[in-house]
């Protein structure tokens, strides 16, 4: 009869309850890998299997062919790079910029300040569909059609109100305390804003960061139709190149589909880490 | 007199590489065939090799996205003034038509083309303002496609004659956990091609929906009401015909549940005639799939000869391309060549005659059978033959009637205003 | 020190830039867009001025218009109401158990959030497939299968599914905007609600609640504006069906802009949608101020 463990009944209600709070997250955490694991197994099998009764099925002849067609029909090497390419130099530049804005609108006054905040609600409001074709016109006048700036623009465009908006509400978190001394000490604004500022809004751009480079590196609206030459597109294209005109490969593009999620997916994990420490060192600092 | 020896001979060598770098053309095509890899896409790619060693210094390079993309894809470059040189589309009013309006397709000669068999009305059904704009590629007849096998299993020794029969057989399927027929409910044009299909076996005349379009009569007409009454009946509920998510069943969702011998027969066209040698689908499945026409109305004046059948695809040439002459060339070669290879690969039934060969699956032999029965053809169904509101209003309406959220007088009523409307906008 | 914040030159550098952007790739398009709205054009060829007839036909002939505005806003509230909730709970859990579990846990969580929206899509069709979907085979299981039904095509549950989709792929979202806010909370904030003796429930609301305020308002200004832009979920679900049950107006504008040839209609929804979407984000950013100036 150890009472070692359990010293009243208290404890053990506690206990019972981390348990049944474990196992709720883990239960969870099943319904969330899921999908991943549906798109993986569907991935080996033939095509047509996907309409069939199984849920999940079991093979034993896994067809990892899908993949190697995926990686070399579905020029996927050459996908990647554009995709790598468009989509880090416009989460960079949608980051800083929106990042700016945010701290210009939050803390400086200035007349035309409504006029810059109507301009980010408005950023947030237009549906891309609408935007397709006067901007196929427009952007062809500069010459911007089938070419990766002309797909940048548009993805810092549409990403920059919805990251004002985040950095808007951190920085809002922030005291002035910390600029209103480093000004007094005599540093200059972009000191100011690179060493005291970003750190402590780090939080909201790791939000940012994620949210802007999961959005651009799925997307395939724009992609679709302001890029026409194959070497130029995305990874997104090559679920495209598995469809029929009137029946697809749908397990090849499966694992399109798989291969297309892992990048996000691994730096997601990766970086979680330093990106929380960083969130945690900037909070810590405010 | 020395130095101009080597001079002229670099002139010469010049003009020799300029004119030999006027002749590497490159061929912008476009197409709704991402897939290169097998059936209509790999086609393609076989004719545009043979075509770029025949012709050398011409480089073909094409876009492919899937219908619904690449339309609007299409679309856009009409407004922008950037179509390809050649590109594949349909040859409905609700598509081809507001292209040619705009000018934005080269009419082509009928005597170019006369020598490639097509089959009767099929060139026709291109034709606009007494112009050719493109030529066919594919002949697409209504049929149901079913599985002998099932059939047998489920006792059932020949296939339904009428809709009535038809109907008759959903139980015996369903004690055996098969789905009697599925189609593609969610894009909605199969049932709107059905409905069409049921006039005509109704009323026995195939010209009733464009004399509506034309507002000779109204498709408030007697024949038009028992048409949705049939429709609706045949795909609600109760009656269990159709997959029980029919409307939410897109096009490869239904193909499959029909490849993968969960039901028992299949509503659709004669282009899936590469079900018989499709590799995603058993052995079992391929071989005993076959297909019959579409049943009669019991008290129609309908023949079941009558082929519900229109001509779908073309290609057809830009206005505004730079190399005219070769587009045309290479519509002729592929004209010339499209049949043969797309019959050898059963890629889609063309709209040519081809030549029956001895290892022809018993469905292209039995599908060859239907086109050559044909006593007469409908051409498109009225949802292709007005406008793109009209053909949008007709698949809403299709879709409400056979979800049951309307009855078949109030349909009528729906379609007859959505015609009304669109005969104004002409 | 007033003046420094009124640095014309520093507005200017961080402003202009992102400013500029946004109007060439997004106001200029929506200009040409409110000028395409006032004609009858299918797309390309030829076309008239109509003038305001394509608004007048969308405010008072259009029932697949204003059902479009009711969908989003249920989808609105159960975003705010049930998503965002159970998000919240979940992030502060997340927050005070072992660094490691957590971390793989809410890297679990996230992925739906970054697969793509078609792998999803496609995923909940087959789950809620009446004959051989997961969901009904599960209830035949458990003793209720008279509640199975063709989810997504029958009218009395198909806005049920759909939403439940959108929110069940958002949830990942959520997550990681209220796990980054909580991070920022300060430890010696919740040390001194312990300290005064304060349970974990008194902490949350009185304390840690008001401090993220900012962060929860973004976050629901921006549900706000997501539920009704709402497109690709629905357009590979339903299409906006059964009868217009589940649609929503991005994928209705789609529709009438370029399935139907429509495209002056589609624009003039669109021009709408964007007056009515930022009405609605000023109202409820006014909103949002006002309770947290209390």
């Amino acid at each position: 009869m150890s009472t070692a463990a359990i010293d009243t009944p208290a404890d053990a209600a506690k206990k019972l309850g981390k348990g049944a709070l474990y196992a709720l997250l883990v239960l969870l955490a099943f319904l969330q890998i899921f999908p991943l694991i549906w798109v993986f197994d569907y991935s080996l099998q033939k095509s047509g299997d996907l309409f069939g009764p199984d849920i999940l099925k079991l093979s034993f002849a896994p067809q990892w062919s899908n993949y190697s067609r995926a990686f070399f029909d579905g020029h996927i090497p050459r996908y990647f790079l554009n995709s790598v390419i468009v989509v880090s130099v416009s989460s960079v530049f949608s980051i800083v910029l929106s990042f700016c804005l945010a701290y210009a609108i939050t803390r400086m006054q200035w007349k035309l300040k409504a006029v810059a905040v109507l301009c980010v609600t408005i950023g947030m409001v237009v549906p891309i569909h609408t935007t397709l074709l006067p901007n196929f016109i427009w952007f062809g006048y500069f010459k911007l059609i089938d070419t990766h700036l002309g797909l940048i623009i548009p993805y810092i465009a549409f990403t920059l109100s919805f990251n004002t908006l985040i950095y808007i509400g951190q920085i809002k978190t922030i005291p002035t305390s910390m600029e209103e001394s480093a000004f007094i000490d005599g540093a200059s604004w972009p000191r100011i804003l690179a060493i005291i500022v970003a750190p402590m809004a780090a939080p909201a751009t790791v939000t940012v960061g994620v949210m802007t480079f999961l959005n651009n590196w799925n997307e395939f609206i724009m992609a679709n139709t302001y890029l026409a030459t194959d070497d130029l597109r995305t990874l997104p294209f090559s679920i495209i190149k598995f469809q029929g005109q009137y029946s697809s490969d749908y397990a090849v593009q499966f694992a399109c589909m798989f291969l297309v999620a892992l990048p996000p997916l691994l730096l997601y994990f990766i970086f979680s880490k330093q990106i929380m420490a960083g969130a945690i060192a900037g909070a810590v600092k405010g | 007199m020395k130095k101009f020896v080597p001079f002229a001979a670099v002139m010469a060598l010049a003009a020799a590489f300029s004119l030999a770098a006027q002749s590497a053309i490159t061929l912008k095509m476009a197409d709704n065939l991402p897939d290169r890899t097998t059936t209509w896409g790999a086609v393609v790619e076989k004719i545009n090799a043979e075509f770029k060693a025949a012709n050398p210094g011409v480089e073909i390079v094409t876009e492919s996205y899937q219908d619904q993309p690449y339309q609007q894809k299409m679309k856009i470059y009409a407004t922008a003034k950037q179509l390809p040189d050649v590109f594949k589309y349909w040859s409905f009013s609700t598509l081809l038509k507001p292209l040619v309006d705009g000018g934005f397709v080269l009419p082509l000669n009928m005597s170019d083309f006369s020598k490639y068999g097509y089959m009767p009305g099929s060139l026709e059904s291109n034709v606009w303002g007494g112009k050719l704009y493109g030529i066919p590629v594919s002949a697409d007849m209504w049929v149901v496609y079913y599985n002998k096998k099932l059939f047998k299993d489920a006792g059932i020794d020949k296939v339904p004659g009428t809709i009535e029969e038809l109907k008759a057989l959903a139980p015996k399927f369903k004690a055996k956990g098969i789905i009697p027929i599925v189609t593609d409910g969610k894009d909605a044009w199969p049932l709107s091609e059905t409905f069409d299909q049921l006039a005509w076996r109704i009323s026995g005349d195939s010209t009733l929906p464009q004399k509506a379009l034309d507002r000779k009569i109204k498709f408030t007409e007697p024949v038009f009401v028992q048409a949705a009454s049939e429709l609706q009946n045949l795909t609600s509920d109760k009656t269990g015909l159709f997959q029980e998510d029919l409307m939410v069943s897109d096009y490869g969702a239904s193909r499959n549940l029909f490849g993968q011998g969960k039901a028992a027969m299949y509503l659709m066209g004669s282009w899936e005639l590469g079900l018989a040698s499709d590799t995603n689908f058993s052995d079992e499945f391929r071989s005993n799939v076959e297909v019959f026409k579409f049943p009669l109305v019991k008290g129609g004046k309908g023949k079941i000869d009558d082929l519900f059948a229109w001509f779908g695809g073309n290609y057809v040439i830009s206005a505004s391309s730079k190399n005219k002459d070769l587009d045309v060339k290479y519509l002729q070669y592929y004209a010339q060549r499209f049949p043969a290879l797309a019959w050898e690969a059963q890629a889609c039934f063309p709209a040519q005659k081809v030549q029956p060969r001895a290892n022809d699956t018993v469905l292209a032999k039995h599908l060859l059978q239907i086109a050559a029965d044909a006593k007469a053809t409908s051409g498109a169904a009225c949802l292709d033959r007005s406008t793109a509101q009209f053909k949008d209003d007709n698949q809403n309406l299709m879709r409400d009637l056979c979800s049951g959220l309307v009855t078949p007088e109030d349909f009528c009523k729906k379609l007859d205003a959505a015609a009304e409307k669109a005969a104004k906008q002409q | 020190m007033k003046g420094l914040f009124s640095n014309r030159l520093v507005i200017a550098a961080l402003a202009l830039p992102a400013i500029a952007i946004i109007v060439f790739a997004m106001i200029i398009p929506i200009g040409f867009s409110a000028y395409y709205s006032f004609t009858d054009w299918a797309g390309f060829g030829k076309y008239r001025m109509i003038g305001a007839e394509n608004y007048v036909t969308i405010l008072t002939q259009d029932p697949v218009f204003w059902r479009s505005l009711l969908n989003a806003l249920i989808l609105m509230l159960a975003t705010v109401f049930l998503q965002n909730p159970v998000a919240f709970a979940l992030a502060a859990l997340l927050a005070h158990i072992s660094e490691r579990f957590s971390r793989s846990m809410r890297t679990i969580y996230f992925i739906p959030a970054a697969l793509s929206l078609v792998v999803i899509a496609k995923l909940w069709v087959s789950i809620f497939n009446p004959t051989y979907g997961i969901l009904n085979k599960v209830l035949g299981f458990i003793g209720l299968g008279e509640l199975s039904t063709s989810w997504l095509s029958n009218p009395h549950t198909a806005l049920g599914a759909v939403i439940w989709i959108i929110v069940w792929q958002g949830f990942g979202w959520a997550l990681l905007f209220y796990y980054t806010g909580l991070m920022t909370v300060p430890d010696e904030i919740e040390e001194a609600a312990r300290v005064d003796g304060a349970g974990w429930f008194a902490t949350y609301t009185k304390i840690i609640i008001p401090y993220l305020f900012p962060v929860i308002s973004a976050v629901i200004v921006i549900d706000v504006i997501s539920s009704l832009k709402q497109m690709e979920l629905i357009f590979l679900s339903t299409e906006g069906g059964p009868g217009q049950l589940t649609q929503f107006i991005a994928v209705y504008l789609y529709q009438k802009a370029f399935v139907a040839g429509q495209y002056g209609y589609g624009n003039a929804l669109s021009v709408l949608f964007v007056v009515i979407a930022i009405c609605l984000t000023i109202m409820v950013q006014r909103l949002l101020r006002q309770k947290g100036e209390e």
